[in-house]
């Protein structure tokens, strides 16, 4: 009888994991659509929808800066999707990006280093990190990824938001683009996506002396001004990195480049907040969220910001 | 075997009743703090205050939601009102973000006030976003 009960609760558990085990990205399909149906609604017409997504704009700037009709896959240029302005600088910058040079350097970073061809032999993977481990229970990002390799062939640790680091990122994005990779991240357990679910708290919450969440600039604010800047929206937030900012270059060129963590790291602070550490598992699975999001969407890094 | 069971009842009823009870006191709940009592310099005295930063800014901390403005994090607030209170300056010296001295400064009496109300915020910002974050997710609580 026992024996019975026993063999009949381990089948029910088996089939319920088997049920369940395509679904554990159900809720994040469903934020992710939700954020697409969301974006593409606002900048359907920004002159048309005032009243709904721009109260505050003038009337130069919705009828003569954001574009109307935008497709999905342009989301992933940021702010220059939108901007009518912007993208006028972004293609004159485009022409000669400065980057171009730090993605050569990437190149022989990877080919002058064993440990890290051995590490990575294929060098298209932009699009699929952070990733879920499942055998650690932990989300794996790139930048962590690299410097666990560095560590275990006896190397020094990278600095993990500029120099070297989003160098060589900035090669990998570079062969994900050539090879036409799209972001692919997985949800593959329940524990994954718990991390998703923290991630997404993190990006959704208020923090910080301004009392701002991340979505407060890149969901409700997307395509609103703060003085002569456009907010950029959140959908293809993370398709392009590493980035080249203008900002971060201005003394030197190669620091320009920085990673995902450099400028996540950046946003927190500007919320008045002491951001959490580069590769905390609280940064790791706010960027798991937020690539999540740009599932699907072309690999388009690495690229260049103001 | 009555005298048993009712024993063993007596004992899960004892460390249920406990268990809810250290429950209740080691989660104080920050959002009924009252920022504006508890950091009022002129009724409780700089010290006293400074102490509260202090206390709450740990556990904001701790729970990684520290406040930081233009560089300089609360903790260094609290660490240079603290120093310049026992040089017996009535100033406190701005950091840059390099940690560096930087030409500005504020009152001792000022420094304290903000100290401690950055360290009350975080914790009762923490506290509300809990409950509120959901309102801003497009298709969850965020309505258009």
């Amino acid at each position: 009888m026992l024996l019975n009960i026993v063999k009949s609760t381990a089948l029910v558990a088996l089939a319920s994991c088997i049920l369940n085990a395509g679904e554990f990205n159900a809720q994040a399909e469903k934020d992710r659509i939700a954020l697409i149906e969301y974006t593409v609604a606002k900048f359907k017409d920004a002159e048309k929808n005032r009243d709904n997504f721009f109260p505050y704009s003038t009337d130069d700037e919705l009828k003569n800066n954001i574009k109307k009709d935008i497709k999905v896959e342009e989301f992933a240029m940021g702010n220059y999707a939108f901007s009518i302005q912007g993208q006028f600088s972004y293609n004159e910058i485009k022409d000669m990006p400065p980057y171009e040079e730090l993605v050569e350097q990437g190149e022989e970073l990877y080919n002058d280093n064993k440990a890290i061809q051995a590490c990575f032999p294929d060098t298209t993977i932009a699009g699929d990190y952070p990733y879920f481990d499942q055998k650690r229970n932990e989300v794996i990002s790139l930048t962590g990824a690299i410097n666990e390799c560095l560590v275990n062939a006896g190397q020094e640790k990278w600095n993990e938001k500029k120099g070297k680091m989003p160098i060589l990122q900035a090669y990998f994005a570079a062969q994900s683009t050539e090879a036409e990779k799209k972001v692919n991240i997985t949800i593959p357990t329940a524990e994954a996506a718990a991390a998703y679910e923290r991630g997404k708290e993190y990006y959704y919450t208020q923090r910080g002396y301004l009392k701002l969440s991340c979505a407060t600039c890149h969901v409700q604010g997307a395509g609103k001004r703060v003085r002569n800047e456009s907010l950029s929206q959140f959908l293809g937030q993370t398709t392009h990195f590493p980035v080249y900012r203008l900002k971060w270059g201005k003394d030197k060129v190669a620091n320009g480049l920085g990673t995902l963590e450099r400028r996540m790291e950046g946003c927190i602070k500007d919320q008045g907040q002491v951001p959490p550490k580069t590769n905390s598992k609280q940064m790791k699975e706010l960027l798991y969220f937020m690539a999540y999001m740009s599932n699907g969407m072309n690999v388009d890094g690495p690229d260049v910001r103001k | 075997m009555k005298k048993l069971y009712s024993v063993v009842a007596t004992a899960g009823l004892a460390l249920a009743i406990s268990g809810c009870t250290t429950n209740t006191v080691s989660t104080p709940s920050f959002e009924t703090l009252d920022e504006k009592q508890l950091c009022n310099v002129k009724s409780n005295g700089i010290e006293n205050v400074l102490a509260t930063a202090a206390k709450y800014n740990k556990i904001a901390k701790e729970h990684g939601v520290e406040f930081k403005r233009l560089g300089m994090t609360n903790t260094q607030y609290i660490d240079e009102t603290n120093k310049s209170i026992k040089a017996g300056s009535d100033k406190v010296v701005l950091l840059d973000k390099k940690g560096k001295a930087t030409k500005n400064s504020v009152s001792v009496e000022y420094a304290t006030q903000r100290a401690c109300k950055f360290a009350v915020s975080a914790l009762i910002l923490e506290a509300e976003g809990k409950k509120t974050w959901r309102t801003a997710v497009p298709g969850d609580g965020f309505k258009y």
